[in-house]
């Protein structure tokens, strides 16, 4: 087995993963997501994203002094926050 | 081997079926804690290196439970209340979760597999690394073949509700919240996802089941409808419930199927995620949350570990360590300042760990007590702001002292407005109750429709 430091257990992203998103340039956590597949498995973010904005935000503020009071921004909340089985939504007609 | 300690009452005695093998579980257990409970550790394979997976967080937040339950494939075995017969298999890992030969991706890619490099080789090795990453991708296999009486099940029929006030989030906050209103009158519905309402108060060795059961008494005594087992999965701005009415509505998954819900007043108290600490294979199955172990100790009666370390130097950390050495366990704690993790060794399970202070702690668990995450995924889709704040532990929702958010209607309380713990968390929720119920007569942001 082999030694890694996971940030995100859904997708197998790693923090070797991140730092190399951060070192071509990406700063932001949504460009992290799109790049790595960070925050894309069943858990949808709630274990990395705040870890993930956190590096960006590390990273940001080495870029220089202007950027110490850089924000960072969470990735769009899509519907549904939690898995769902698709038979739920699957009939359009109400109780009478 | 059985960890389930003798002190604390179980529910009645069941059998899983675990892979060919019987399994013992109690009435009122998640699978995960069945498992768990009578010595079985490892879970699944991670979808990529296919790494060892045991669960993580015991509240339905992470994924990392996923398992095949009754021919169902990604079905989180801890929201799974354990039920007589049930069959549970382990996924992704081949032939067994014990001994994976995929694991040697692991292996063979130390450095970490990149997609993006592996897309852009000629085009004969990219359709055969195409190949090997789909064998080795994926999550689980298509579940069995409806039964002739599945086949035939009808779906279940969406309904719709509106109240006065809807609390979203069963814990200290949402308990609290919902009383209040209840109390002045207000028509309160509370949904929790959990099969069990408490929230954070059933993790905490000084609140615990008792804490939780006397907080839900006082709501349904107030006139709070609890709606549990029911998870909100959506807010749905431009959906109306019905032809003709307002747009907007929450969706919410409840046993019985799908529940469109509308309220005069929305109240999120939707708690915090817990996380992990980034340390060398901190993936290891045994490296658990500390609310995690707390979960496992308070609600459930399992004893967690014998050698366990934990990490943290918050009143949480302490209130565990006090109440595992409860259990008769050899406890170490370390701060996670001044001394921290910096790797985890183990293959199926963790059992050491080395520190920055160049020692290596024997142990059989580690629970790591890092700043759980606001759980500010609806909120944010319902227009309420969020900001990002290291020591409130992420997005959190940006709401007056009374939780009044900018959005008319809408109020947040509890972790989810930054991490503060159950004390914080129950006079938050209560405040946030009064300025609802003040709402209603013109006092408050947002007035009644
Ligand atoms: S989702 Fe089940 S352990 Fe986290």
């Amino acid at each position: 087995m082999s030694t890694k430091a996971i940030v995100c257990r859904c997708e197998d992203v790693t923090l070797a993963d991140i730092q190399h998103t951060l070192e071509i340039g990406y700063r932001t956590v949504e460009e992290v997501k799109r790049y790595t597949g960070l925050g894309t498995g069943p858990c949808e973010g709630k274990e990395c994203m705040a870890q993930a904005a956190r590096l960006c935000l590390m990273a940001l503020r080495t870029d220089g002094p202007d950027k110490n009071d850089a924000v960072v921004e969470p990735f769009t909340s899509r519907p549904p926050v939690q898995p769902a089985p698709l038979g739920i939504f699957a009939r359009g007609d109400e109780e009478p | 081997m059985d960890r389930r300690l003798n002190e604390v009452p179980h529910g009645e005695r069941l059998t899983l079926q675990f892979e060919g093998g019987d399994v013992t579980a109690c009435a009122g257990e998640s699978v995960a804690v069945a498992l768990f409970a009578s010595g079985e550790n490892v879970l699944s394979r991670s979808i990529k290196y296919h790494r060892p997976r045991g669960f993580f967080c015991l509240a339905g937040h992470c994924g990392a439970c996923l398992m095949r339950i009754d021919g169902k494939p990604n079905v989180r075995a801890c929201k799974t209340p354990a039920k007589e017969g049930m069959r549970v298999e382990r996924q992704n890992a081949f032939p067994t979760g014990a001994f994976d030969v995929l694991g040697a991706a692991d292996f063979f890619f130390p450095k970490g597999m990149d997609h993006h490099t592996m897309m852009t080789s000629p085009r004969a090795l990219n359709a055969v690394l195409n190949k090997v990453v789909r064998q080795l991708g994926g999550l689980g296999k298509l579940p069995d073949l409806p039964t002739p009486q599945e086949r035939t099940v009808e779906l279940p029929r969406p309904r719709t509700k509106h109240v006065d006030v809807v609390v979203v989030g069963g814990g200290p906050a949402g308990l609290g919240c919902a009383t209040e209103c209840a109390r002045a009158g207000k028509k309160t519905l509370l949904v929790d996802e959990q099969d069990r309402v408490g929230g954070s108060l059933l993790a905490h060795p000084q609140h615990g089941v008792r804490a939780a059961n006397e907080a839900l008494a006082a709501a349904l005594k107030a006139g709070v409808e609890v709606l549990s087992s029911s998870t909100v999965l959506a807010w749905y701005p431009e959906d109306a419930p019905k032809a003709g009415a307002e747009p907007g509505l929450l969706a919410v998954h409840t046993p019985d199927g799908l529940l469109k819900l509308t309220a005069s007043r929305y109240v999120y108290a939707t708690g915090s995620y817990d996380q992990n600490a980034i340390f060398t294979d901190n993936d290891r199955p045994g490296v658990l949350p500390a609310r995690a172990v707390g979960r496992l100790l308070v609600r459930f009666g399992v004893r967690p570990a014998k050698k366990p370390v934990v990490v943290g130097d918050g009143p949480y950390a302490k209130a565990l360590t006090d109440a595992l050495a409860k259990t008769g366990a050899t406890v170490t704690r370390i701060d996670g300042h001044a001394e921290q993790i910096t790797q985890a060794n183990g293959r199926s399970w963790v059992r050491s760990v080395q520190t920055s202070k160049q020692r290596t702690i024997k142990c059989d668990l580690v629970a790591v007590a890092a700043l759980p995450a606001p759980a500010s995924e609806l909120p944010r889709q319902h227009g309420v702001p969020v900001a990002f704040t290291d020591r409130l532990g992420g997005f959190h929702c940006q709401v007056d002292e009374d939780g009044r958010s900018p959005v008319p209607h809408v109020f947040a309380c509890g972790d989810v407005t930054g991490f503060g713990g159950i004390d914080d968390a129950i006079s938050a929720g209560a405040r946030c109750g009064r300025a609802v119920v003040a709402s209603f007569s013109g006092n408050g942001v947002g007035k009644s429709a």
